[in-house]
């Protein structure tokens, strides 16, 4: 045997369609042009549907006088110098797998998310924790390079295996000079934006990666601007300073939602339950009930999506999020679907329970309502939605607002009656539960009233079952795991 | 038109003797056919090798100067019948399939070839679809190769011994009469690499030159005949081939200096064996060991001489071989016992019995190995504690706080894809008619067994999902219901299922996903699709008048089947009510629904380059896509649920009160439809819209979209001084 040198060991992780192939090749053709001989593998399979991909390569510099090198086909845990990963929880699998050695492995990764279906399919918010594996990452990495690369490719209309070039070139792993780099993505479609987000991680990356983001800072409570914020403010600092940032936005909200009554009726409430709020973990019974009791005030009734489908800032984010140009025409169609329950709750009291009563009108009303596609931007239906948006102003006298209040307090007089706080901040949680349109809607409030039946019966006796009932309420559509976890305590 | 194009590529496959061939190992691979002079090439697709049949396809200019024949066969029986070519004329001959599934399928054909025995080089070639990225049930092809007595040459996996190993196997076939496998692993068919090329040789016999007819009836097998060729397999063919393969020296052995030890591969796992060396200081990165190597190139048979020199007088040697049973570890026990050989032979007990070799399992098993020997200590670079430490760097601790926050990535349905609409249809249906036990089958619609749809109970092969619903049909409290796709349907749907179904009075629902192509596989055309690839009912198009085109409607009403509907996947209100339709009419016999839209992949391919030519011509061109209003989404994410669409995803509220995260769909999103119609028939939210972005707007446009700016624009000011004045 005679030492002549080691292969350098690159693995790439990349998810299906994000052009790990394309940044193989590229790869391939800078070592060749560098005089170095490159063997690549991959694992397609199904792999390109969704799914995640890895890549692996060798490289040895070429010797006329000596033999072919014997590469071989697998990363091996322990051997990899260089691993690529085109998102940070991709590089935490790599980490998972071994692939991240203390002693040897630089790795780059741009640290934005993609999120799994698992994650976006949550009910809640089922998001892995990237702060969790950026600081894993970083301990078990020979050299960590990471910055948000998406925002890089994004701003510059092209794709991420570009961004990755760029940062494998700035970090000066491989042996192989930027004008080579540069010359492998000159050619092909979209070269003028490869090179540009190519330059720009090539300095991300030579930089040494991200800088730590300075936490943002604390809230503070404004001086009121106007006659409202002059009623409102002073009793809004009235409260702890650490529930002054939900009740300012909560109390903005409800004005915008109903009037100032509405807000000045919330607060009251609230100071109701900051009386009896020990103030553990910074009033967090407080702040916590105040952000479900104002999101729960400000339910989503027809007037309410019309106020918010005119809200005067929508345009130009829709206009954005699209990338349209500026004088771009462009025509919005929304689905909506109006049932008979949302026309009656609109309806004084009484007339709404009479029309959800009778099987004709709801028949006769079935006819103009049901799944409706409406252009938003046309001048008639803007018209529409406004006149729909202006009954808000019968709101409090109406059907829906009367069944909504009654859940409402039934709830907050819940979280309000518990002498135990553990048990009254787990109650006062159950407020995120309330969410959706129609049936998802139906389907959460009707869940909360009977986790408070449970309390109320004496089932659900602590803090931990009303939690676990809670939990169990969100796992999604199907009843089953809610009704046995009730029927477990019973 | 398949998902990747190699028609440049392919241009590589005229380079001639002495040039230096760069690539990857499927063309590597079809580069040696027409270097061995074949005649014909047939196979179907699925990975590993679903690539080598795209290249062959895309290689017919320069197959057909050459007078080489091509087939996209019908299924791997199809394939495997072709070589019957070779049975009675010196016919040089390859087929290729997805392993072990596709010899599966092929199994009776390959026996009645390898019964008959083959007068021209016959060859499969197979992609050893196992361990990671591997796509089926684990299986080996080793045992079908020992049952039916076809060599099984597995070489060394850099592209100068794929190449060579073609060549001598076509040699190795004629030498033994004998058909060939020859076993490509996954990594192996998608290695790059390099190698010498030779020009390419025309067949003898081609369409430019025909045979001339004859018969031997000895090789049809048909009693008297098949006693005689069961014989003749063990008295001549097998004789010639360890002949050939020893003289040929097909097999190798590198020498080294600890000669006590010794190690056998199979020629595929060589270079993790001399990786797993090099870490251990025991090779150089050429290969030059100091451990003794026989290399197993041809796996099957096995050649007792060249193994018993091998093996004399040393202390141990390590046998290593992927998967289970280990069938050569077995016979090298045979033949060493037989010949009183007493060297120690290590295989499965310090190897592990499933799965891959992969580097750090090679690493484990060869040093476990070396310190093995009492004979002789060896000097190794790493401790046993210190390879086992490789496995990962990390506390325990942090595992379990790593493992917390990496979401699993299952294969899904593409972005569009038509198949999301009849899942997100049946999962609705289900939500209203109770839980479904649902006959699944093989291609992109298997996903619907994942998240988000979690529908289909069993998949037990390709195209035979109606079959394998008839034993569960009478004690189901629904119709059956059997989800097929067209691919599966051509392949072995209609005949297994469907004609099998109706000549059984079977009374159940099958669904045929007709999305034009073999789309799981890397979208080859099938037979219900010919140009110009357009399908009924997408979104876009008029059915076309085709010729050639063969109706999977026709052939199921040829079949016998009366209840035939086809729906638009997109239309989810029409598809519920027509399988609700299905599963309760009280008219007998099979019901079938063909639930159509273009594969969404193949789609882009063919409309984006259409639209971005209107565009830059200045033909006025709506692009739709679909957007979620942040302000009215509450985040129940009720819509994933019903779609797991990867452009419907999710991102940060930017309401300051709430927490989770709101529904958003990003900019791959194509505009399909299907978050329109699950808002509608699911009544789902109203936070749902299409934005339609005109290009190049007529003048008519114009004025409309300045009416309505200027509109909005008086209302806006208007509600901006309000807003002011309700701010605090």
């Amino acid at each position: 045997m005679t030492d002549s040198g080691h292969t350098i060991n690159l693995l790439i992780a990349a998810l299906g369609g994000e052009g790990g192939g394309v940044l193989t090749n590229w790869l391939i053709e800078a070592a060749d042009r560098s005089g170095w001989q490159a063997q690549s593998t991959s694992l397609a399979g199904v792999a390109q549907r969704t799914g995640a991909t890895i890549y692996y390569l060798e490289f040895f510099k070429r010797n006329a006088d000596a033999p072919a090198p014997v590469m071989s086909l697998f990363p091996a845990q322990g051997d990899i110098d260089i691993a690529v990963t085109s998102e940070i929880a991709e590089a935490g699998r790599m980490l998972s797998r071994g692939f991240i050695s203390p002693d040897k492995t630089t790795l780059i990764s741009s640290d934005h998310r993609v999120y799994g279906i698992t994650e976006k399919s949550a009910t809640t918010d089922g998001t892995a924790d990237p702060v969790v594996i950026t600081e894993l990452c970083s301990r078990y990495a020979q050299r960590f390079i990471h910055f948000d690369m998406l925002e890089v490719v994004q701003r510059c209309g092209t794709v991420i295996s570009a961004a990755l070039l760029g940062a494998i070139a700035g970090a000066q792993v491989l042996p192989f000079t930027k004008e080579v780099f540069v010359e492998v993505i000159a050619g092909g479609k979209g070269a003028d934006a490869n090179r540009k987000a190519f330059e720009e991680c090539y300095q991300a990356a030579a930089g040494g990666g991200a800088k730590l983001v300075e936490p943002a800072a604390g809230f503070v409570l404004p001086s009121p601007t106007t006659a409202i914020g002059r009623v409102l403010i002073p009793r809004i600092a009235g409260f702890p300073s650490s529930c002054h940032e939900v009740l300012f936005h909560a109390a903005q909200r409800l004005v915008a939602y109903q009037d100032v009554h509405y807000a000045t009726d919330y607060l009251t409430q609230l100071e109701q339950l900051l009386a009896r709020d020990e103030g553990t973990d910074d009033y967090y019974l407080t702040r916590e009930t105040a952000r479900w009791l104002a999101l729960w005030l400000a339910y989503e009734d027809i007037p309410r999506v019309a106020q918010l489908k005119l809200r005067p800032e929508r345009e130009s984010s829709i206009r954005a999020e699209v990338r349209a140009g500026v004088d771009q025409p462009l025509q919005v169609t929304e689905f909506f679907h109006p049932r008979v329950e949302e026309v009656a709750a609109l309806l004084p009291k009484s007339l709404g329970e009479r029309l959800l009563a009778s099987a004709t009108a709801r028949r006769a009303l079935g006819y103009v309502l049901g799944p409706r596609k409406l252009r938003t931007d046309t001048i008639l239906v803007q018209l529409v939605l406004r006149g729909l948006a202006s009954l808000r102003r019968w709101r409090r006298g109406s059907f829906g607002y009367a069944e909504e209040r009654a859940m409402i307090d039934r709830w907050f007089d819940a979280v309000c009656s518990q002498t135990n706080t553990d048990m009254a901040r787990a109650l006062a949680d159950c407020g995120r539960m309330v969410k959706g349109y129609g049936a998802t809607r139906y389907r959460t409030t009707s869940r909360l009233m009977a986790i408070i039946d449970a309390v109320e019966t004496g089932i659900a006796a602590d803090a931990a079952a009303v939690r676990r009932l809670n939990e169990t309420a969100m796992i999604g559509e199907e009843s089953a795991p809610f009704d046995e976890a009730i029927a477990a305590l019973g | 038109m398949a998902e990747r194009s190699f028609k440049e590529e392919v241009k590589k496959l005229r380079a001639g003797d002495g040039d230096l061939f760069k690539g990857e190992g499927i063309l590597a691979i079809t580069k040696a056919l027409l270097q061995s002079g074949v005649s014909y090439v047939g196979g179907y697709q699925g990975s590993p090798i679903s690539h080598l049949m795209d290249v062959l396809n895309d290689a017919q200019d320069i197959l057909g100067e050459l007078g080489v024949h091509f087939e996209a066969s019908g299924s791997e029986a199809t394939a495997a019948a072709m070589l019957s070519a070779s049975i009675n004329y010196p016919l040089r001959g390859a087929v290729t399939w997805k392993s072990t599934v596709g010899t599966n399928v092929a199994s009776d054909a390959l026996s009645n070839l390898a019964s008959a025995g083959v007068t021209g080089g016959a060859m499969v070639i197979v992609g050893e679809d196992y361990g990671e990225g591997a796509s089926i049930m684990q299986e080996r092809s080793y045992a079908f190769a020992m049952k039916a007595q076809m060599w099984l040459l597995d070489p060394r996996p850099n592209l100068t011994s794929i190449v060579d190993m073609v060549e001598k196997g076509f040699a190795l076939s004629e030498a033994s009469n004998t058909p060939i496998f020859y076993m490509m692993r996954i990594r192996g068919c998608h290695v790059t690499g390099e190698f010498l090329a030779r020009d390419n040789v025309a067949p003898r016999y081609s369409n430019r030159s025909p045979v001339s007819p004859q018969r031997e009836p000895e090789k049809i097998i048909l009693p008297p005949y098949v006693y005689a060729q069961e014989r003749e397999k063990i008295a001549q063919r097998l004789p010639a081939a360890i002949d050939f393969i020893r003289r040929e020296q097909l097999n190798e052995v590198f020498a080294g200096k600890y000669e006590h030890l010794g190690i056998i591969t199979c020629g595929g796992s060589y270079n993790t064996v001399i990786r797993a060396l090099e870490r251990q200081g025991l090779s150089d990165v050429y290969g030059n060991a100091d451990i003794p190597i026989y290399c197993l190139n041809v796996a099957y048979p096995l050649i007792p001489d060249e193994l018993v020199e091998f093996c004399v007088g040393k202390e141990q040697v390590l046998v290593l071989e992927e998967g289970q049973p280990e069938y050569i570890e077995q016979g090298i026990q045979t033949i060493l016992r037989r010949r009183d050989v007493q060297t120690r032979v290590f295989g499965k007990d310090i190897m592990p019995m499933a799965g891959e070799y992969t580097g750090q399992v090679m690493l484990e098993g060869i040093t476990r190995f070396v310190l093995a020997s009492r004979r002789e200590t060896v000097p190794l670079a790493m401790t046993l504690d210190t390879v086992l430490g490789r496995e990962t760097p990390l506390s325990e601790e942090d595992i379990a706080a790593l493992m917390n926050q990496l979401p699993p990535r299952p294969a899904g349905l593409c972005t569009g894809c038509p198949e999301r609409p009849l899942f997100s249809a049946i999962k609705q249906l289900q939500q209203d008619m109770g839980p479904f036990h649902i006959s699944s089958d093989i291609g992109c619609h298997s996903f619907a067994t994942a998240e988000p749809f979690n529908l289909g109970n069993t998949i037990m092969g390709y195209g035979l999902s109606l079959a394998s619903s008839s034993g569960m049909r009478h004690a189901l409290p629904h119709k059956a219901i059997s989800i097929m796709g067209d691919g599966g349907f051509w392949h072995n749907g209609l005949t297994s299922g469907v004609t099998s179904a109706v000549f059984n009075g079977h009374d159940g629902l099958l669904i045929i996903v007709d999305n034009g192509y073999s789309a799981a596989t890397g979208g080859q055309d099938i037979p219900s699709l010919v140009e110009p690839n357009l399908i009924a009912s997408t979104l876009d198009a008029e059915r076309p008048k085709r010729e050639q085109w063969q109706s999977i409607e026709d052939a199921c009403r040829g079949a016998g089947v009366q209840w035939i509907r086809t729906v638009s996947t997109y239309n989810i209100e029409s598809m519920k009510r027509t399988l609700r339709e299905a599963l309760t009419t009280d008219t007998a016999g099979l019901k079938v629904v063909i639930a159509e839209g273009e594969c969404m992949l193949n789609r882009q391919r063919r409309v984006k380059p259409l639209i971005r030519k209107a565009i830059d011509e200045g033909q006025r061109v709506e692009r739709a896509r679909f957007y979620v209003d942040p302000a009215t989404c509450t985040g129940d994410h009720g819509c994933i649920r019903l779609s797991g669409c990867p452009s419907l995803t999710i991102k940060e509220n930017p309401d300051p009160l709430r927490i989770d995260p709101v529904s958003y769909v990003d900019n791959s999103c194509v505009g399909c439809g299907v978050c329109g119609e699950n808002a509608h028939t699911a009544v789902l939210c109203p936070s749902f819209s299409r934005i339609d972005v005109i290009h190049n707007p007529s003048r008519a446009d114009r004025v409309l979209q300045r009416a309505r700016d200027r509109f909005r624009a008086w209302w806006r000011r208007r509600d901006e001084r309000r807003q002011q004045a309700l701010t605090l």
